[in-house]
């Protein structure tokens, strides 16, 4: 008894900073979004689904949900398909693999910010080297702004964030792959099993579902992002890379409706939780139907 | 052993070869224009390597300092509170990790699932909540205040990582020790700890670089210009009318440089924690 109780003790301070920094913040941004608080204010009247109204009458409301949506889902196709590819790659046994996986986690650790800077600039489209190394070797004929156009903004910020992100699946990936024994590879091999195959027969069948729970991952992680694209675009220009997270920001911080820009961190952690259980619970590959392509 | 044809050895190496120099080629590109003039960095017909090495714009950036724009002072600032962040993470999660490993009661899978939930909390949702909760309690524009919330985004993974490193060395050493006579703080710190090492060194680098490089609450828990992490301080550069990209590139290079310094001989550690920790969730 006296066991268990001292083993309670153990994780008890992490879990009280988790209450403290998680899970009350959850259950009073539930509550700000019911009231009309003023910014800087402690309190305000209670106005109900009020907050809820108005964001779902905005059309810059519906363009964000829209912009996470395509935001999300085009880093997760590049997150998932080039870090698979990289990961197969990485779990061969290749003369100085440790350092190749430690440079390829290097994107990762650096900083939004360095990331922002070093594009903005990269990115220029008078002045930036990209621009200019594109013309050169003939891929595009005239300059691009490629962070100040309509259409070009969002595609390249997946582009950027996938940059940045792309170690964090390719990681996950190889965890997966390493649970594969070699020697099927081996024997498969002796067999006559190309390298097309192997994926197919052996390296498919056996991460497929870790891959489907990686994918979720992912694309509530990069749901998520506000710095990269706060620092590069602010969600300009005219709101085409304005994505729900950078919207709320804006709300709470720059027009002072603290309210408002909780019913979408509500609407938000709606939309997530539902996305979750339907994709667990209802399309989820099942243990024992090995999933072959 | 190795029965892959040639043909297959030098596409992996093919492979290699253009992620590396997809990495790698935007940091070097903007370190060697780091040391370019001002000319050379704003031309319609840039050039990989400096034609006149300068030291300038690092002068620029580190000597000429006014109170709103002291990089010197936001590089330390950044280091204090990345310090503070690792040491209070590593405390949290050595105490968490080593409980999970070693006890056995009810609810524990509950809290393992709770460091997972962590990973997909949309963080966004925080700013608001956690602002008023600092302002409640003065804490606000503190770098206290920054250091609690970091750690609580750095030790839930943590937790987990330091988890997986326990659960690697066998408790009969502890009970050894134990029969020998000696006392829970002193097993921990004579036979866990050392044992641990590496786990313990990659999850305070782990809380180090997620602190280090933070931006969003940076950016809404700060106010007074002096007390500015790096990143903070070297975004507000990019908010200015003219834009002084040479000072700019050389601030970059100065914060990402002691975390790749101090990650790099621990990525193999990571990576393994990482790996081990991921199979199991």
């Amino acid at each position: 008894m006296r066991r268990k109780i001292i083993g309670y003790l153990f994780p008890l301070p992490l879990l009280i900073l988790i209450l403290v920094i998680f899970l009350y913040p959850l259950l009073s941004t539930v509550r700000y979004s019911l009231y009309d608080i003023p910014f800087g204010a402690k309190e305000g009247p209670f106005v109900g689904p009020q907050n809820y109204r108005i964001i779902f009458g905005e059309p810059v409301f519906w363009q964000g949900f829209k912009n996470s949506i395509i935001w999300a889902l085009g880093n997760l196709a590049l997150q998932l398909t080039i870090p698979f590819g990289i990961a197969i790659v990485l779990n061969h046994r290749l003369k100085g693999i440790n350092f190749v996986r430690a440079t390829v986690l290097i994107p990762w650790i650096v900083p939004a910010v360095v990331v922002a800077i070093c594009a903005r600039w990269l990115l220029l489209p008078t002045m930036g080297p990209v621009n200019y190394y594109l013309i050169k070797s003939g891929i595009i004929t005239h300059r691009l702004n490629f962070l100040g156009s309509l259409g070009l903004a969002m595609p390249t910020l997946i582009a950027l964030n996938s940059w940045k992100f792309f170690p964090f699946g390719t990681l996950l990936i190889l965890a997966a792959l390493q649970t594969i024994p070699v020697e099927l590879y081996e024997a498969a091999r002796v067999d006559g099993a190309n390298p097309w195959q192997c994926f197919t027969r052996i390296t498919f069948p056996l991460v497929g579902r870790m891959v489907w729970f990686i994918g979720f991952l992912v694309f509530v992680w990069n749901y998520n992002i506000f710095d990269l694209i706060w620092l590069t675009t602010k969600g300009g220009p005219g709101n085409t890379t304005q994505t729900l997270p950078v919207l709320i920001y804006r709300r709470a911080f720059k027009t002072f409706r603290p309210g408002e820009a909780s019913s979408i961190a509500v609407i938000i952690v709606i939309f997530l939780a539902a996305l979750g259980l339907v994709y667990f619970k209802l399309l989820a590959p099942k243990k024992e139907e090995r999933v072959i392509v | 052993m190795n029965i892959r044809r040639p043909v297959e050895l030098s596409m992996d190496y093919l492979v290699v070869a253009i992620v590396l120099v997809g990495v790698l080629s935007p940091f070097v590109y903007a370190a060697f224009s780091s040391f370019k003039p001002l000319k050379e960095i704003m031309t319609v017909r840039p050039a990989f390597f400096p034609h006149q090495p300068t030291l300038k714009n690092y002068q620029t950036l580190l000597l000429a300092r006014t109170p709103i724009r002291n990089f010197p002072l936001f590089l330390y600032n950044s280091f204090k509170v990345s310090l503070g962040t690792a040491l209070f993470t590593l405390a949290l999660a050595c105490l968490g990790g080593y409980g999970l490993a070693r006890y056995r009661y009810p609810g524990k899978e509950l809290l393992a699932r709770m460091m997972l939930f962590i990973y997909v909390f949309p963080t966004i949702l925080l700013l608001i909540p956690v602002y008023k909760m600092f302002s409640h309690f003065n804490l606000l524009d503190t770098h206290f205040a920054l250091i609690i919330v970091y750690t609580a985004l750095a030790a839930p993974f943590c937790t987990w990582l330091l988890n997986s490193f326990f659960r690697g060395i066998p408790a009969e050493l502890e009970e050894a020790a134990m029969v020998d006579g000696a006392k829970g703080l002193t097993i921990f710190f004579r036979i866990v700890f050392p044992l641990a090492a590496p786990g313990i060194l990659t999850a305070g680098a782990y809380a180090f670089i997620t602190a280090w490089g933070e931006y969003m609450f940076a950016l809404v828990l700060l106010m007074t210009s002096a007390r500015r992490t790096a990143p903070l301080g070297l975004a507000t550069f990019t908010a200015e009318q003219y834009i002084e990209w040479g000072p700019l590139l050389a601030g970059s290079w100065l914060i990402i440089l002691p975390i790749v310094v101090c990650f790099l001989p621990l990525a193999k550690h990571f990576i393994k924690g990482f790996v081990a920790g991921a199979v199991k969730g």
